[in-house]
């Protein structure tokens, strides 16, 4: 045979080439051998990223924790204030410590604090001039957070606070938006 | 059971014509091979696989990665240490990188042993070359993104090596860094070009670099005696293709598990860390000892240069016919001259590593850090903690006489400075209760030492003091916003009287003049302290050993009487600050 054939793409290749076929019952078993490698290969790769992917979705939410809101003196009577409180939330390869938005009322002794996050779809409570609205949708609810009207489906969510040494502390956390009752995320 | 055949069969035909999936898969598996299936023939098909694989786990890698020199070490270490599965797609990853090396090197010396590259398949050939530039420029690139010390340095001497080529070097290299210095912008460059720009060629290069084989065809044996007869890639190379892949991928599973990729501690530009380049780059580092000064242009730019010269241009220089690699003596010496001298040189610069007694010590030490790193539990990384929180106004408290301020002088200040503001060891106190939002229980539990075990270098517990004790001090500490007024650091007032002459001699030379403190902690309240009674100082005078006390302090003074140790002691329990 001459070295012209040799080096020429195998589709052009000479007639003294013969082509090997195989019985049909192995050609289909040893088929079967190669989808089961594949498959295998597929499925311990994709377990092992399926797991990986969801893992935060599966994680519980983080306990609130007391924050700091200033000091109870600086807060007028009668007249709600906005305050932010620093909070720390644990998300992957960090602890994000932000400033979440309430509003403390003070009446004599009584103190109300109210988480700006709107039941309705989250957005941030405003101080109007009886009360609060929320800008987006235009839910309003007055000064004791009670709703007035709007699409939000209950009243301001109120948040657990102490005094302590004459400073104002507020559990912060967050509730499920769109339910008729405060439920907390857990 | 047979409706369901025919039902996937009628799907199939439904498929089929309307995308013509029966035409693409005959021409993909009834690709003619000549001489019949080898396991000579599998790396192709492998260095496919691998590709994948790094594409799907570099994918779900970038999930949680930062490509941020503050993050990019801590999302790592998240991935390795917290995510469920991280360690192993990380490891399949890394180790996958290897892999690409080592079955790229095996195809060419395969493709270049048989001869492949003749018969009109020079372009084929060259686009190989550039696919091999492509993993290697992988392999630079990614090793930079985990950012701990390894990749800071070794990255960090990679990009040196790029800024000694002649002329363009200095602006190439500033380019690659984007700046003068290794940072975080080049951190996003490397990670732009890894995730981007290098897979976007590196797939387009491959779908070209099969095009190219499928229309020229498998080159068969070198030998004509098993030309005559032609397999099908189906079933027989494929399934020998699987079972290498199988093999890979056992492999790189087996190593992810069982030796989890290594992860230092962050990158420390400050560190005199002792860098070495991954393995496949150690023959160029070994050949870099032997061209001191301007000759190392010859292994950084020379000889990769003309090697790669020769790699391109090799199907135009070798045009003879002949592809038996026993009739081609010079080409499969050259082969095997390049193999056994970069195995030759990886072995020789791990030797030389491992004799030279300072350099395995400290690559010893480098890998022992880097498994404590490893093993030690994930911790998130503080973020926004230094946002000053609206914060209460709080007066500084009574600065003297107070029973905490005694307490602090007794326990807190050698290490946290007399005026609380950071001493030797310990960091400032002042204003902690902003900076860290913490309680006064919770400091008082940190001062009583809960949660925190004891070794060399971290702060001591305290719990000889009382719960109250403990309690006013975390209060009082809370409270501090500016530094302590009254320092010890101050002349000690002549309440007690001049110092014996024995303490001048013995021990102010360390303590200082009044005990105020020097090289030595101060002495002010030594007495309040736990196991200072004036009866301990005079046993501790006599033995300081037996009471812990380590180097500097000296072992004995055999000096002293023990009338003058109780003057001393009589001295120092009287010893008080000046403004009092």
């Amino acid at each position: 045979m001459n070295s012209e054939t040799k080096m020429r793409p195998v589709t052009e290749a000479s007639h003294s080439t013969t082509t090997e076929s195989l019985p049909e019952d192995r050609r289909s078993f040893l088929g079967i051998v190669i989808g089961l490698i594949a498959s295998s290969i597929t499925v311990v790769l994709g377990s092992i990223i399926g797991r990986y992917t969801i893992a935060p979705a599966l994680s519980a939410a983080g306990q609130p924790e007391w924050a700091d809101a200033g000091l109870l003196d600086e807060i007028p009577e009668g007249e709600p204030v906005k305050r932010n409180v620093v909070v720390s939330q644990e998300a992957g390869w960090g602890r994000f410590n932000s400033q979440q938005l309430v509003w403390v009322l003070k009446q004599g002794n009584d103190i109300t604090v109210f988480s700006a996050v709107c039941p309705h779809l989250g957005c941030s409570i405003n101080h109007a001039q009886k009360g609060f609205i929320c800008p987006c949708h235009g839910s309003a609810w007055d000064a004791e957070g009670k709703k007035l009207g709007g699409p939000a489906p209950r009243g301001m969510d109120v948040l657990e606070h102490r005094v302590e040494g004459g400073l104002l502390k507020v559990r912060y956390q967050y509730f499920q938006q769109g339910a008729d009752q405060k439920k907390p995320l857990v | 059971m047979s409706a369901t055949i025919s039902r996937i069969s009628k799907l199939y035909d439904w498929l089929d014509e309307r995308a013509g999936v029966k035409q693409l898969l005959r021409g993909a598996l009834d690709e003619p091979i000549r001489g019949g299936a080898r396991w000579a023939y599998v790396f192709g098909s492998t260095l496919l696989f691998l590709f994948a694989l790094q594409a799907i786990t570099g994918i779900f890698l970038a999930m949680y990665y930062v490509p941020s020199a503050d993050h990019a070490h801590a999302s790592v270490a998240f991935i390795q240490k917290a995510v469920p599965g991280g360690a192993l797609l990380r490891g399949l990853h890394h180790y996958g990188a290897s892999a690409m090396v080592i079955i790229v090197v095996a195809h060419i010396a395969q493709t270049f042993l048989f001869g492949a590259y003749k018969g009109k398949r020079e372009l084929l050939w060259i686009v190989g070359g550039l696919l091999l530039l492509i993993i290697l420029g992988f392999a630079f690139t990614g090793y930079l993104l985990p950012w701990d010390q390894d990749a800071y340095f070794g990255t960090k001497v990679g990009t040196s090596i790029a800024g000694e080529i002649p002329v363009v070097g200095p602006v190439q290299q500033r380019i690659m860094l984007g700046g003068t210095e290794l940072t975080s912008l080049t951190l996003s460059r490397f990670f732009m070009v890894h995730v981007f720009l290098l897979p976007l060629a590196m797939a387009l290069l491959v779908v070209l670099h099969i095009y190219l084989f499928r229309r020229a065809g498998a080159a068969g044996p070198t030998h004509n005696k098993d030309d005559h007869k032609v397999a099908r890639f189906y079933p027989k190379q494929l399934l020998k293709d699987s079972i290498f892949v199988l093999i890979v991928f056992v492999a790189l599973l087996l190593l992810a598990r069982f030796m989890p990729a290594r992860l230092g501690p962050q990158a420390d530009p400050a560190s005199d860390f002792l860098a070495r380049p991954a393995w496949y780059f150690l023959p160029l580092f070994q050949l870099l000892k032997y061209f001191p000064g301007k000759w190392s242009l010859i292994p950084t730019v020379v000889l990769p240069g003309i090697l790669f010269a020769l790699i391109f241009l090799l199907p135009f220089i070798d045009r003879r016919r002949e592809r038996n690699p026993l009739r081609r003596p010079v080409a499969t010496a050259a082969l095997v001259f390049l193999l056994a001298g970069s195995v030759g040189l990886i072995a020789l610069s791990k030797y030389q590593d491992s004799m030279n007694p300072e350099f395995s010590h400290k690559l010893n030490r480098q890998e022992e850090e880097a498994n404590k790193f490893l093993q030690t539990a994930f911790q998130p990384q503080e973020i926004g903690r230094s946002i000053p929180v609206t914060p209460p106004d709080v007066v500084n408290p009574s600065v003297t006489g107070s029973a905490p301020l005694k307490i602090f002088f007794a326990n807190c200040a050698n290490c946290h400075g007399a005026d609380a503001n950071g001493g030797t060891f310990g960091p400032s106190l002042v204003n902690l209760g902003r900076r860290r939002n913490l309680t006064s229980e919770d400091l008082a539990i940190w001062i009583e030492g809960h949660g925190r075990e004891p070794s060399p270098d971290s702060m001591p517990r305290y719990n000889q003091l009382a719960e109250e004790e403990r309690r006013n001090i975390a209060d009082w500490l809370l409270k501090l916003i500016e530094p302590v007024e009254a320092t010890a650091g101050e002349p000690v007032s002549a309440i007690n009287g001049e110092p014996p002459a024995s303490f001048s001699a013995s021990c102010a030379f360390c303590h200082g003049d009044r005990g105020e403190g020097s090289i030595g902690p101060p002495l002010l309240w030594v007495t309040s302290k736990p196991n200072r009674s004036k009866e301990d100082l005079i046993k501790l005078l006599k033995n300081p050993r037996s009471y812990g006390l380590d180097d500097p302090m000296p072992e004995s003074f055999p000096d002293l009487t023990e009338d003058e140790m109780r003057k001393i002691a009589d001295w120092l329990e009287r010893l008080r600050p000046s403004q009092q």
